[in-house]
């Protein structure tokens, strides 16, 4: 009983997040966590909160920290593959598990620089699933005082003996801009989905890569037309530049115009 | 047994009735603060803190000099009331109200307004509050336009200070959570010599702001997209191509590419 009511708390919870400003998400899962701490896991992990950052002290580099690379309050650098806040005990992926991590990370380091440029950051880690990993793959770039995009992909591949590998992508993208001269601020989140069954003979970094690419390139066509196109139109919709009369008549005109050259045409023979 | 029920419902009913206070004043923040919308004897009205008579649930709508109570969970309004109107400041207030209608008729579709006034130390304060909407929860968007005037002067008339501030929201969430805020303030110094020039003047100021204003977020979308944007992730790689994966893939995992 306790289950079905949390299940209906939980659905009302996301609901109400995916309403809310997404320049204040932070601020509002913790009001919600507060109204209903037996939600906190489920919550946390359904709702995407900005991407923060830690340093690697050993290597002397930045990683992303999430929960796919936490454990406890301590948190794993792709870097040294160490724990920070150090823990000699947190969980570390077996050797080869490990070795697909390292090159993901090199190789979406290159991706994020050909892409994103200076002032960017990512970082992959991967975990076991059924029949295969799953690996996230996450990118922040910031400009400061201007913008922000994180991106957090989550991609499960499962291996098939003989067959095509099973790709599942995930793609949530957080972005804000701000023009605090103007006074304007334009953020928020969009989120995708794709599947896909290609050969992984020659190993799974190409497919991902390529997968990872296509989606970021899509959402961002997307982010484009919703930021740029949608909430300008919703604008421009509620208040108008021309006369809503001069409109008026400007349609009425052109009706009459079509109907007198409609009526001056010959019969069809 | 029934003893520890009965004192865990009184303790129940008082944490319900605290949540409810303490939400009642959020409702009323957020209502006046987003100049709500509600019928009013089949007319639409607003919602706001100037239009408080206790800063709780009783309004006044200036254009029909009704008083009501605001329900805020069910947006509606009941015991409406006729308020007698303030004849030392009617003349200015229907003025204004006047010419103010007539611009909004001109660019916005589904207006909603009120112009409040009132007299204090031999000073006529007059406040003008817009408010556009449109919702369309079928296709999950919402946007909503308002702005707000205050000018202060004496009664014989005057040179006065008028201050704007207009904001504009949209709200977008299918697939995803995006909004878009904006906010200006503006003023300007207008001549106050009469009701019916005083209007137009003031009138006036308001139409160029709002225009102006809505102009420049249009171009501030093109700046956005053009720079802003495409600093943040570009739409290909310099090469003007996609990423040719299996050459990556041969780069050496090499100590200098980790190191960056």
């Amino acid at each position: 009983m306790g289950g079905e009511d949390d299940e209906k708390k939980l659905e009302k919870a996301l609901d109400l997040m995916r309403r809310v400003p997404p320049q204040n998400i932070s601020k509002h899962l913790a009001g919600l966590i507060d109204l209903c701490p037996s939600l906190t896991e489920e919550l946390l992990s359904a709702v995407d909160q900005p991407l923060s950052v830690k340093l690697d002290d050993m290597k002397k580099e930045n990683f992303i920290i999430c929960d796919y690379n936490r454990d406890g309050d301590s948190f794993r650098s792709p870097w040294s593959n160490i724990y920070y806040p150090y823990i000699s005990d947190g969980y570390l992926p077996p050797v080869q598990l490990r070795t697909i991590e390292e090159e993901l990370n090199s190789a979406f380091k290159i991706y994020a620089d050909m892409y994103y440029g200076e002032g960017t950051l990512s970082s992959v880690y991967v975990w076991d699933i059924d029949n295969g990993f799953a690996a996230a793959i996450l990118i922040k770039k910031t400009i400061q005082g201007t913008g922000c995009w994180d991106a957090i992909n989550i991609m499960e591949v499962t291996e098939r003996l003989g067959r095509p590998s099973h790709y599942k992508l995930t793609t949530t993208i957080m972005t804000w801009l701000k023009d605090d001269d103007f006074g304007m601020n334009l953020g928020g989140s969009v989120m995708r989905q794709k599947e896909d069954d290609i050969a992984s003979d020659g190993g799974h970094t190409v497919n991902i890569g390529q997968m990872v690419e296509a989606m970021e390139n899509n959402i961002r066509q997307q982010i484009d037309g919703i930021y740029f196109g949608k909430t300008r139109d919703i604008i421009n919709g509620m208040r108008s530049l021309t006369s809503l009369s001069q409109k008026k008549n400007l349609t009425a005109g052109l009706s009459a115009e079509l109907a007198g050259a409609l009526s001056k045409r010959k019969p069809l023979e | 047994g029934a003893a520890m029920m009965k004192s865990d419902k009184q303790w129940y009913q008082r944490r319900v009735r605290g949540l409810l206070t303490r939400a009642s004043s959020v409702f009323y923040d957020y209502a006046t603060e987003q100049f709500t919308t509600v019928k009013v004897d089949g007319g639409d009205c607003l919602v706001t803190k100037v239009g408080s008579l206790d800063s709780a649930k009783r309004f006044v709508d200036p254009t029909t000099s009704k008083s009501f109570t605001y329900n805020f969970l069910k947006n509606e309004a009941s015991e409406v009331e006729e308020v007698p109107r303030d004849t030392n400041v009617e003349g200015w207030r229907e003025a204004v109200q006047s010419a103010l209608k007539g611009y909004l008729d001109e660019v916005y579709p589904a207006h909603v307004s009120a112009v409040y006034a009132n007299l204090a130390d031999d000073m006529i304060n007059l406040t003008i509050c817009i408010e556009d909407h449109k919702y369309n929860p079928a296709n999950f968007w919402n946007g909503k336009w308002k702005s707000k005037w205050e000018v202060s002067f004496p009664t014989a008339g005057g040179h006065s200070k008028v201050t704007g501030n207009m904001r504009v929201q949209v709200h977008y969430y299918e697939d995803g959570n995006v909004q878009l805020l904006t906010n200006k303030e503006v003023e300007e110094s207008v001549q106050l010599s009469s009701p019916a020039e005083g209007a137009a003047h003031i009138v006036q100021f308001i139409k160029s702001s709002e225009t102006a204003y809505q102009i420049a977020i249009n171009e501030n979308y093109h700046k956005m997209s053009d720079t802003t944007f495409k600093a943040l992730r570009r739409n290909l790689p310099i090469t003007q191509s996609l990423i040719d994966w299996h050459k990556l893939q041969s780069l050496k995992v090499g100590k200098d590419i980790m190191n960056r």
